[in-house]
């Protein structure tokens, strides 16, 4: 024991490292309140005509580029001057780009006016980002945007391919411009399902079938357990899916049944508002893993 | 601070009251002449539960049909037909008439009984 010199300190210095962190926990948790009031106030406006705060855009768009120049760090580009690939890419971005992004000279087709946030013209960053940065905003898509992911849709060439169009895209003249009008993408570049049929295997086995359910947009009309989304109810719930006997109300449920209607709802049970989404048989197999794995 | 407790239960409670009017989106569906506590009788008269998971009905634990927790959600009965009053009443009382290749049995439901099943499910 130290000798008495007379003077003890309070118990608020005496325990101050406690009260600092009931303090700081204080704190966060008004912070917390706060945000869940003006969430359930309806105060913060979803509304597609508002605007982000200038530093929202900013810490949204820097992390972007952290995230894509950290992401795309070990991806190798092919040589991307060929002139039939460039031709290719042309096609690509025809079927699937323009409609939102425009170009110079080219006004977007109407549901690229109206998001928010606004995809951008391309030109700027096909001039400024490495070949690697755009494959990979390409093929994975941009969450919280409305970039889709295209490598579940298009080829590893025609991702590619896009990327050497891109690159080109900022030197075209106006007359090359204002050709680059939209095609039907059942025409040109379009999806193909045969080159993308084991694109899962890109992905950790225990990611594959989350991931592989989300590409194909299920959890769109069902609950999925393990799978976030809007918690639809126009198909049935996907729970508790090893205990189901029945796939549809008239297939045994048996994981080679479920691959055949996922991949064909129709020739199983015709008529059914199930729709045929293109699925390989080694993402249905995939789906059906994930489902029959459920506890 | 004797009342910080009230005061905490009261930002409690006007928190839940926000989250329940958050949820005033709820569908309208229900049935003329169905009563849910008849309804309820007659899922465990016709055991129903033999084959479905359903809500309130003891020892409805059936994984032959799908689960029939939130139906009043539900946009599609069988996967294709619109999940309206009078499509799901004839759907209970005869699913094979409506559907031949479905797993679900004719059991012989009367009008009233299908009504108030459907009440049961929409409750």
């Amino acid at each position: 024991m130290a000798p008495n010199r007379g003077h003890t300190p309070g118990f608020l210095l005496r325990h101050k490292l406690l009260f600092g962190v009931l303090g700081a926990c204080a704190i966060l948790l008004l912070g917390m309140l706060v945000g869940v009031a003006i969430l359930l106030s309806g105060a913060f406006n979803t509304a597609a005509t508002e605007q982000h705060s200038a530093f929202t855009h900013f810490l949204l768009d820097a992390g972007l580029r952290y995230s894509v120049n950290a992401n795309a760090d070990d991806i190798e580009a092919p040589a991307l001057t060929d002139a039939a690939l460039i031709d290719r890419g042309r096609s690509c971005f025809r079927a699937h780009c323009v409609h939102c992004h425009g170009a110079p000279a080219l006004a977007r087709q109407p549901h690229g006016l109206g998001m928010m946030p606004i995809p951008n013209d391309l030109t700027e960053s096909a001039r400024d980002w490495p070949p690697a940065w755009l494959y990979y905003v390409t093929a994975k898509g941009v969450r919280m945007t409305g970039m889709p992911a295209w490598e579940f849709r298009l080829s590893d060439t025609d991702l590619w391919a896009t990327v050497a169009f891109l690159k080109q895209l900022p030197s075209l003249s106006r007359a090359e411009l204002v050709e680059l009008a939209p095609l039907p993408p059942q025409t040109s570049c379009r999806s193909d399902d045969a080159a993308t049929a084991r694109r899962a295997e890109s992905y950790d086995e225990d990611e594959r079938g989350e991931i592989v359910l989300r590409q194909y947009a299920c959890h769109a009309c069902h609950q999925i357990e393990g799978v976030v989304g809007p918690d639809s109810s126009v198909g049935p719930a996907l729970v508790d899916w090893p205990t189901r006997r029945y796939i549809a109300g008239t297939l045994p449920n048996t994981p080679d049944n479920l691959v055949r209607w996922i991949i064909d709802p129709a020739a199983v049970s015709p008529g059914t508002l199930m729709p045929d989404l293109g699925v390989s048989d080694a993402h249905a197999r995939e789906m059906a893993d994930f489902l029959f794995a459920q506890e | 601070m004797p009342n910080r407790a009230a005061r905490l239960s009261c930002a409690i409670t006007i928190v839940i009251a926000l989250c329940g009017c958050a949820r005033s989106g709820r569908n309208e569906l229900s049935v003329p002449g169905g009563d849910a506590g008849r309804g309820r009788a007659a899922l465990i008269a016709l055991e129903c539960g033999a084959c479905h998971r359903i809500p309130g009905i003891p020892g409805a634990r059936g994984t032959v049909g799908p689960p029939l927790d939130g139906f009043r959600e539900r946009v599609y009965i069988a996967g294709r037909h619109p999940n309206v009053p009078d499509r799901l009443v004839e759907w209970i009382r005869d699913a094979p008439s409506v559907d031949p290749a479905t797993a679900m049995p004719d059991l012989d439901v009367s009008e009233s009984e299908g009504r108030d099943i459907a009440a049961y499910l929409y409750r």
